[in-house]
């Protein structure tokens, strides 16, 4: 499965520290089903630092997707919150940690940003 | 928008309107319902005695979650049968529950039939006031013979109503009816619950092991009565100040809002019934209104807000890193995202105005804590004034909508598209950039560098935002001031034209100090003049102007939330008795609403009309305008945090009498303000 999920997953799990999450500590476990199979992401911040796993460990917050639902959420196709309340994703637990946890993922692939007008002089 | 006559209970964002009767019958120009999260579980609830309707003898909202209504059959036209009464009490508090109880004061025995008519459109709160057609999903209904379930499904999206009875009553997909015999002087009696449920995967609800929220009925007394006691006490000669003052408290208990997903904080919601949501603006402002008086809602506030704070470019949500949100919602246009509140950021002023209530906090609080925790936001937000708001280059935060098909033209508190104009009443083009919000930006900036120097230990920071901050104010003070009419102008234009109209936003200037000193005698003249001040409060848009409306929703209304502030404006730059003239006209409108001042009401002069005339589809009770008399009460006892004590420095117009305020609550603990009126506002006003 070496899709965006997983580079999202090993990215985060090789930056080992993001500002964006500087005040959070808990475990997110991310269960992704597809017909009978379940694919485990373990992510454990602590103030900050990160360490993710494949582990099936017990967690503040359980977030439960299709793994096509959860590889939009990683390339900002999708919003977690949108997701939620049309019932294609589930979040069990402590949601607050997801909301923060949410920061770090990319925006939509073809966001551009504020308009800047054409004629300014500063 | 509902009619005056319904009623409304809620909590938190599960409410009730209805017909005085208690019947529910929606249509787009009646829009009642059962509403939890953005969706309507029930338009249809109406209660018959033998096929008949009843009339509605009275009712009461004995507390914001609950009413009673005393019914007799036969609609008001007929011949009222007063042999039998109805009496329906209903609350909210996690689930609706109504209890239906029948009296029979006839000698004869009687044989009824009762019967609940009910059904749910599943309407999205933005669809309530629109025909609504085309549904997407799929309407279902399962009568089962101890329920009654309504429901609607569109792929995973799944909304169900269920509805039971305490006692047996035979369901039907209309509705469910009960056969009774009573006696002479007998009574019946029967509760009916009505859940609300949003389904996710696996039939769970998705607010389960969320939220915090729910609360049972007696856990909602007491829960009003512990925010009444810990809020300060006001005693006054004339009692209208003290109903006002209670009556504003238990709205703003009232209007607490937990969203979904952290955890039970609440905040402000901005308004019943259509805006019982969090809205980056009407929180923050109404915080800032009511700090001396209910400083937790502050704390929560600022959290939440911070933990939603735009972190990526989204332009359908219009979203930038640093920005605070406008508006969340939770209903099935949002789910899909066919519409953008998921959240939407489209604001310019809940970024700076976000600093400016942290700051302002710590100096009521000392909760220094807070000051730490929230920095990274706190500088977020300062940056997003300068890297993202700059649409043109000129140093001013600017606004422009990237999503074109729902976002919001101007995104300013006047939020209406015909709110900014040029002195000859056309519209100028985008980026627009108002007035009030580079007020907001400076004070942002000014209070940051506060911040920064001692509480972040960045001194390098706060001279950094002085500097800053002192060349704005010189710049806008070049660009704005309208020499010939002696004020600022509403907004400027791409090409740094003004629009030269006078408006109110001149009050939110003086109150953020970007006004240079020599200039203020000149807008607070114009504040109390009488072009702006209508004799209840300051109009949107000043008399005389091309666009001025009495009854024009940005152009010339009274906003009671809006006189508060050019009120606390005034008296930041010394114009005590300005600010008691224009405190002393919304206070004494309040009267007329029973203390519970609606969003606006219409600019017409007071000697014309006497009386305030509310605006025809104002949202009431909304939150900052519950928090305007609070905010006028600070203002007018001149409550000020100095060096960690409270300075208090009355200025009350003499018709006041006397007015105490006790245990207002702070870093200081908890002190007392006293004040007589002295001021002859007559005298002054001629």
């Amino acid at each position: 499965m070496a899709d965006a999920t997983m580079r999202f997953f090993e990215d985060l799990d090789q930056r080992g520290y993001d500002p964006l999450l500087a005040k959070i500590s808990g475990t997110l476990r991310f269960d992704l089903h597809e017909g009978p199979q379940t694919t485990h992401w373990l992510v454990r911040i602590d103030r900050g630092r990160i360490q993710v796993s494949r582990q099936d460990m017990e967690a503040d917050t359980v977030i439960g997707a299709s793994p096509a639902m959860m590889e939009g959420m990683v390339t900002g196709r999708e919003n977690g919150l949108a997701a939620l309340l049309r019932g294609d994703m589930t979040v069990s637990g402590d949601a607050r940690l997801m909301v923060e946890l949410e920061r770090i993922f990319p925006g939509p692939p073809h966001a551009q940003g504020p308009r800047w007008y054409g004629k300014g002089v500063r | 928008m509902a009619a005056s006559d319904t009623v409304r209970i809620l909590d938190g964002n599960t409410f009730v309107v209805s017909e005085s009767t208690g019947d529910i019958e929606a249509t787009p120009t009646e829009p009642t319902g059962l509403f939890s999260i953005d969706t309507r579980f029930l338009s249809k609830w109406i209660l018959t005695v033998n096929g008949e309707r009843l009339h509605a003898l009275s009712y009461d909202d004995l507390q914001y979650y609950e009413a009673r209504f005393f019914l007799v059959p036969g609609v008001a036209t007929h011949y009222i049968d007063a042999k039998l009464s109805i009496i329906r009490e209903r609350s909210v508090g996690g689930s609706f529950r109504e209890s239906i109880t029948i009296l029979n004061h006839d000698e004869k025995a009687v044989d009824l039939e009762i019967r609940v008519d009910a059904g749910a459109d599943f309407a999205d709160l933005f669809e309530v006031k629109d025909e609504i057609l085309n549904k997407k999903g799929e309407i279902y209904t399962e009568a089962a013979p101890d329920r009654l379930r309504l429901g609607y499904r569109r792929g995973n999206f799944n909304r169900e109503t269920i509805i039971s009875s305490s006692v047996a009553a035979r369901f039907d997909r209309d509705g469910f009816a009960y056969s009774i015999h009573l006696e002479p002087n007998e009574e019946w009696h029967t509760s009916i619950d009505v859940q609300t449920r949003a389904l996710g995967p696996g039939g769970r609800d998705l607010r389960m092991g969320l939220q915090v929220h729910g609360a049972e009925r007696l856990a909602l007394q007491q829960d009003l009565a512990e925010w009444i006691a810990n809020a300060p006490k006001v005693n006054s000669e004339h009692g209208e100040i003290c109903d006002t003052y209670r009556r504003c408290l238990i709205d703003l208990a009232a209007l607490r809002f937990s969203p979904l997903s952290l955890g039970g904080q609440t905040l402000p919601a901005a308004g019943l019934p259509w805006f019982m949501t969090m809205f980056g603006r009407d929180s923050i402002l109404t915080c800032l209104q009511t700090l001396p008086f209910t400083p937790d809602l502050s704390r929560t506030t600022l959290r939440i807000l911070a933990a939603l704070q735009g972190s990526r470019f989204d332009d359908f949500r219009e979203e930038d890193p640093g920005r605070i949100l406008h508006e969340m919602r939770y209903g099935e246009t949002v789910a899909f995202e066919e519409q953008p509140h998921s959240p939407y950021y489209g604001s310019v002023d809940a970024t700076p105005l976000f600093v400016v209530l942290l700051d302002e906090y710590e100096r009521w609080s000392g909760d220094v804590a807070l000051v730490k925790e929230l920095e990274q936001e706190c500088r977020r937000a300062l940056r997003w004034i300068d890297e993202y708001a700059d649409l043109v280059g000129t140093g001013y935060v600017w606004y422009q909508r990237r999503n074109t098909e729902t976002g919001l033209d101007n995104q300013c508190w006047k939020d209406s598209w015909d709110s900014i104009s040029y002195a000859d009443g056309t519209l100028p083009p985008f980026p627009r950039a108002t007035c009030e919000v580079q007020g907001y930006a400076y004070d942002a900036k000014v209070r940051g560098a506060r911040l920064a120097r001692e509480f972040w230990d960045d001194p390098a920071y706060a001279e950094q935002l002085e500097r800053e901050a002192a060349a704005l104010k010189e710049r806008f003070n070049r660009d704005w001031w309208v020499a010939d009419g002696g004020y600022y102008a509403l907004a400027l234009d791409p090409d740094g034209r003004q629009c030269d109209v006078l408006s109110s936003n001149i009050g939110h200037l003086l109150w953020s100090g970007i006004v240079d000193e020599d200039r203020a005698e000149q807008v607070a003249q114009h504040l109390i003049g009488e072009r702006l001040f209508s004799g209840w409060g300051v109009r949107t848009l000043a008399e005389g102007e091309v666009r001025y409306n009495p009854i024009g929703y940005h152009n010339g209304t009274v906003w009671p939330f809006d006189t508060s502030f050019c009120a606390w404006g005034l008296r930041r730059y010394g114009f005590a008795e300005e600010a008691a003239i224009i405190a002393n006209g919304i206070l004494g409108a309040a009267r007329y609403f029973d203390g519970r001042l609606p969003e606006a009401f219409g600019g017409y002069p007071r000697e014309q009309t006497k009386f305030p005339v509310e605006y025809p589809t104002a949202c009431s009770p909304q939150a900052w305008s519950t928090g305007a008399p609070l905010l006028l009460l600070r203002t007018m006892l001149g409550l000020e945090p100095h060096e960690g004590h409270l300075a208090v420095e009355p200025r009350l117009p003499a018709g006041m009498g006397r007015i105490e305020l006790l245990d207002i609550p702070g870093r200081w603990g908890r002190m007392d303000a006293f004040a007589r009126g002295r001021l002859d506002l007559h005298r002054l006003a001629e």
